[in-house]
């Protein structure tokens, strides 16, 4: 059994070795920070054992379509001169920017068509000659309305929005290109409005909204707990001790991410602030600690009795939260949730660690008893107007308290079923995002955004395969959801019909060999075969974000590809329509398992530490109320679970379960001295209840301050956490004494 | 007195050096094209070397058939999938390609100058056969001591993809030794290096490398088994042979 006493003393008795040791490690950490990089890209997040997700990955490498950036110009008329002329002028910039390696507009894409004479190959539009005249403008309308490669790709069918599409090199930075991309075609000041997506112009949008939370909300928060803190303790000792053991925490969980090589994520962006959140809560509870022994004891070794009595809770609490986090390693589907719930998780052990040797080290090194003689008295607002009337009300109705929890929790697990869940990248952003108004445009007037792939092993040669190919896309867009695919076998189709004059597919090898002479070295080709001609893809866009149809769509393809996909020509279909239906069913998976997993451990651990199960199940039922709430709120307000709100209920009950942790070993400390539940309860409301109070606030503060990020599933994400910060608070100091006084009534001395 | 005389002559020295050196450059370029068009005619085996950015090398082998400056046959023999197919170049502007598994030859029209000449890093315009004296107005920039001559070729043409050509020239014998290919903004974008050798009565580009400087893309062609001046029949360049040689 851990000797509480002489770890305590020998945590002081070595105060200046671990000073030194803190400062060393900051010091090696921080210096890591600058290695630290973030990465948004949702594709690389994605596992490998599943295999969409595996198929999606390696298309995205192979025929890099996950370097495809587009950019919508939006007019009332694309077909004027001077619409044409910006086409071109945009094209020719992206052409210009080093690590761009092909740009296709209106103003540059190669046109092969049929003619009287022969074949004429050559630009939809005369690069010198752009049209100007009315009769120029029919020609090129026509052109583009009778060649089926143009569907979709180029020029709206109401006329009004035109796309210039441009891939980066595998190898080139994206966010240095897509930002270079925005401001060059910016400083152009064009009056057409332009719009920017494609995975590498979402990805750097994300970036760029992550290092602005960063930047700008880390702070607020930052104040936001300074202010809470200085109310509650009046101290300046109160404030910068629970700040410094939180940043210090940080520095070291945020280092050892870029020692490990990990990279930061558009969800391990929260750690920061969920650190700075509980990395406080730890030193809060010492110090207040401290401060109580102080003003009641008169010791002599303040520090050294308040430990004692702390080191428990504060381990055990620590604990509970890293079991929440490290919960999301298990059956979660994203590997940036799993990197999240890792580095969270050490960040808490971090402040832990921090609260129970290095603050100790500080109080005693730096001699702060003067200082903090100033600790708030009995008297105090807390005490007078919160905890003294919840502590009548609990003791005089207990009864009437676990009602009240009983109604609230049924009305809570009625809404509980009307969650709804999304796993839509869109969600990101907020409703006046220029995203949003780019993703609605390519929906309604390009066939929508969310790539699907389908793809093909084989000859790329053979005509057996590119038919299959052809009739492949054929059904895809007979599905309402699918409004135009694009692949090899159309290309060759659409030449050998130039050639010939005839539909039909050439029959043999060698005409495809040849008429491949035409396409050789075109920068499209890599889009759609491997250099081997092994492999190609069929490449297509899905309308809907909704799952239900995007179900239908992935049962109506595999119908297909079970019946059609051979050992010659080995059929696959993937996109994110298809992985989001994976997402969508692990964000329940992930949310059951991870929930389950933290009950349990929590259970165990905390009956395990306070030798007793009762105290472990009477621990969890607050945090079970409070998650049941959370379900109900969230069914009831329509906010989805998503990639980040799924994190909610776990966070919340790997922090909120510390409040019924100190509740439930004070409880039990008094009763075993005195063996009266209702002294027991109220000593354990005043005096653990202050502490949990003052957290609670400087904690939902904290992530409250994340209402106002420009990332719509952090927002919620905030508000959840401090939703649920309050419910398990309100749960620990009301349900839970409710509950410990009707259950131990008969055993005490006391039963009024 | 003497310096008014001296402003005198400066005055008209400007008036009369300039156009001397736009008639040396003009002569210059005048020259190469002479030397590049001076065979009646030219049969080869071309090798076409292309080399990506990640130094992955393909290649393709053809047999050439030049006479004059506009007729021009080439008939690929490499890669094996493509071999036999056949372009024919007549003057205008006018392609034939014929593909052996169709037993047809159809007329292609290029519409387009700037597209790139069979999947290498030449365009059809570097590769067009028109002297460079009828689509580029030069200017000599070269000192008198360079060891080559170096001219700026601009376009006279608004349809060429380059706003300037930067052209080293053998001092000798006025064969092309580099070109800098520039475009809009005067931003380099293509490099191309000459390995003349002289066979004959005729220099010719034994070897040419076209390097795509943004992609770092290349294009090597080199020529073998060059012969000149055989006397190629005008029937050779028909679209009727195009099959019949087949």
């Amino acid at each position: 059994m851990l000797n509480l006493t002489k770890l305590s003393k020998n945590i002081l008795a070595k105060k200046w070795l671990i000073i030194v040791l803190v400062c060393l490690g900051t010091l090696f950490f921080g210096n890591e920070l600058k290695k630290l990089q973030i990465d948004a890209d949702i594709v690389r997040s994605l596992p490998d054992d599943d295999v969409d997700a595996r198929l999606l990955k390696k298309i995205g490498e192979n025929f890099g379509s996950n370097n495809m950036g587009v950019i919508i110009l939006e007019t009332d008329n694309i077909y004027q001169p001077s619409v044409i002329e910006h086409i071109q002028l945009i094209t020719d910039t992206l052409s210009g920017i080093s690590g761009i390696s092909s740009v296709s507009s209106l103003t540059n894409i190669i046109n092969i068509k049929g003619s009287d004479y022969g074949i004429e190959i050559g630009k939809l539009v005369d690069e010198y000659e752009l049209p100007k005249t009315a009769l120029e403008f029919e020609k090129l309308r026509n052109n583009i309305l009778n060649n089926p490669m143009y569907k979709g790709s180029i020029v709206s069918e109401d006329e009004t929005a035109s796309l210039i599409v441009f891939n980066i090199e595998n190898e080139a930075n994206v966010n240095l290109i897509a930002k270079e991309v925005i401001e060059k075609t910016t400083t152009l000041q064009i009056p057409e409005k332009l719009y920017y997506i494609g995975s590498p112009m979402l990805v750097t949008y994300i970036s760029d909204l992550m290092r602005k939370d960063l930047t700008t909300l880390l702070p607020i928060a930052f104040l936001v707990i300074a202010i809470v803190l200085l109310l509650s303790f009046r101290s300046l000792t109160g404030v910068i001790l629970p700040l410094l053991i939180a940043v210090i925490s940080i520095v070291w969980s945020l280092g050892s991410m870029a020692f490990l090589g990990i990279k930061m994520s558009m969800i391990s962006n929260n750690i920061p602030i969920i650190i700075l959140a509980i990395g406080s809560a730890y030193t809060i509870h010492v110090i207040n600690r401290v401060n109580k022994v102080r003003l009641e004891e008169q010791h002599s070794d303040t520090i050294k009795t308040a430990l004692v009595y702390v080191l428990i809770p504060i381990i055990l609490a620590a604990l509970t939260t890293i079991i929440g986090f490290i919960s999301f390693i298990f059956g979660s589907y994203l590997d940036m949730i799993v990197d999240f719930g890792i580095f969270t998780a050490l960040g808490t052990l971090f402040a832990c660690l921090l609260s129970i040797f290095f603050v100790p080290a500080i109080l005693s090194v730096f001699n702060l008893k003067n200082k903090t003689s100033k600790a708030p008295k009995d008297d105090s607002f807390i005490t007078n107007y919160l905890l003294n009337p919840l502590h009548q009300l609990i003791a005089n109705k207990p009864k009437a308290v676990l009602l009240f929890w009983i109604v609230l929790i049924g009305f809570s697990v009625f809404h509980l079923f009307s969650i709804k869940r999304s796993v839509d990248i869109q969600e990101y952003f907020k409703s006046d995002n220029p995203t949003r108004f780019a993703e609605q445009i390519m929906v309604e007037k390009f066939g929508g955004t969310k790539p699907i792939f389908v793809y093909f092993k084989g000859n790329m040669q053979s005509p057996a395969v590119l038919k299959k190919m052809l009739e492949t896309s054929a059904y895809m867009e007979e599905s309402p959801e699918v409004y135009t695919s694009m692949s090899i076998a159309k290309l060759i189709d659409e030449i050998n019909y130039n050639f010939t004059n005839s539909r039909t597919f050439p029959q043999e090898i060698e005409q495809i060999e040849q008429l491949w002479f035409l396409l050789d070295g075109n920068e499209v080709l890599p889009r759609f075969v491997n250099e081997e001609l092994t492999e190609g893809i069929i490449i297509s866009k899905f309308k809907s974000p909704d799952n239900k149809s995007k179900i239908e769509f992935a049962k109506y393809m595999n119908r297909f590809i079970a019946e059609n996909s051979t050992e010659e020509c080995q059929i696959q279909i993937t996109g994110m329509p298809f992985v989001d239906i994976t997402m969508d069913q692990s964000l329940i998976n992930s949310q059951i398992g991870s929930i389950a997993i933290a009950v349990f451990f929590v259970i165990v651990l905390v009956g395990a530490i306070l030798r007793s199960l009762k105290s472990g199940i009477f621990a969890a039922i607050p945090i079970i109320a409070t998650i049941i709430l959370l379900f109900g709120f969230m069914g009831l307000t329509g906010i989805s679970l998503n990639i980040a709100t799924v994190l909610v209920a776990s966070v919340a009950l790997g922090i909120g379960i510390d409040y019924a942790i100190h509740i439930i070993s004070h409880f039990k400390a008094s009763f075993k001295k005195n063996n009266d539940v209702y002294a027991a309860v109220q000593e354990s409301i005043f005096v653990s209840g202050k502490a949990i109070i003052i957290n609670v606030v400087s904690v939902s503060a904290g992530f409250l301050v994340l209402v106002f990020s420009d990332m719509v599933p952090l927002q919620y994400f905030g508000l959840l956490i401090a939703l649920s910060m309050v419910s398990s608070c309100l749960g620990a100091l009301t349900l839970l004494p409710s509950l410990l006084i009707l259950m131990n009534k008969k055993n005490s001395q006391n039963e009024n | 007195m003497k310096i008014k005389q001296f402003l005198v002559f400066l005055f008209f020295s400007t008036l009369i050096y300039g156009p001397i050196q736009a008639q040396n450059a003009e002569t210059l370029l005048q020259n190469m094209d002479f030397l590049i068009a001076a065979p009646k005619d030219k049969e080869a085996n071309v090798l076409m070397i292309i080399k990506d950015k990640n130094g992955t090398i393909k290649e393709r082998e053809a047999n050439l058939k030049q006479k004059g400056k506009y007729k021009k046959l080439y008939r690929y023999t490499k890669p094996e999938k493509q071999a036999g197919i056949a372009t024919l170049s007549l003057p205008n502007n006018v392609i034939w390609l014929y593909m052996p598994a169709f037993g047809k030859a159809i007329r292609i029209s290029l519409l387009s100058k700037s597209q790139a000449f069979n999947g290498t890093d030449f365009s059809q315009e570097d590769m067009s056969g028109i002297p460079y004296s009828e689509r580029y107005n030069p200017v000599l920039i070269s000192e008198k001591n360079d060891p080559n001559y170096q001219l700026a070729l601009s376009p006279k043409s608004k349809k060429s993809k380059y706003s300037k050509i930067i052209l080293t020239m053998d001092k000798t014998n006025y064969y092309p030794i580099k070109m800098e290919y520039y475009e809009k903004g005067d931003k380099l974008i293509k490099i191309a290096n000459y390995n003349y050798q002289k066979q004959g009565a005729y220099w010719f580009a034994k070897e040419v490398e076209m390097t795509t400087v943004l992609k770092k893309h290349a294009t090597t062609i080199v020529l073998s088994d060059v012969k000149f001046d055989q006397g190629l029949s005008d029937a050779i360049f028909t679209i009727e042979n195009l099959k019949l040689e087949n």
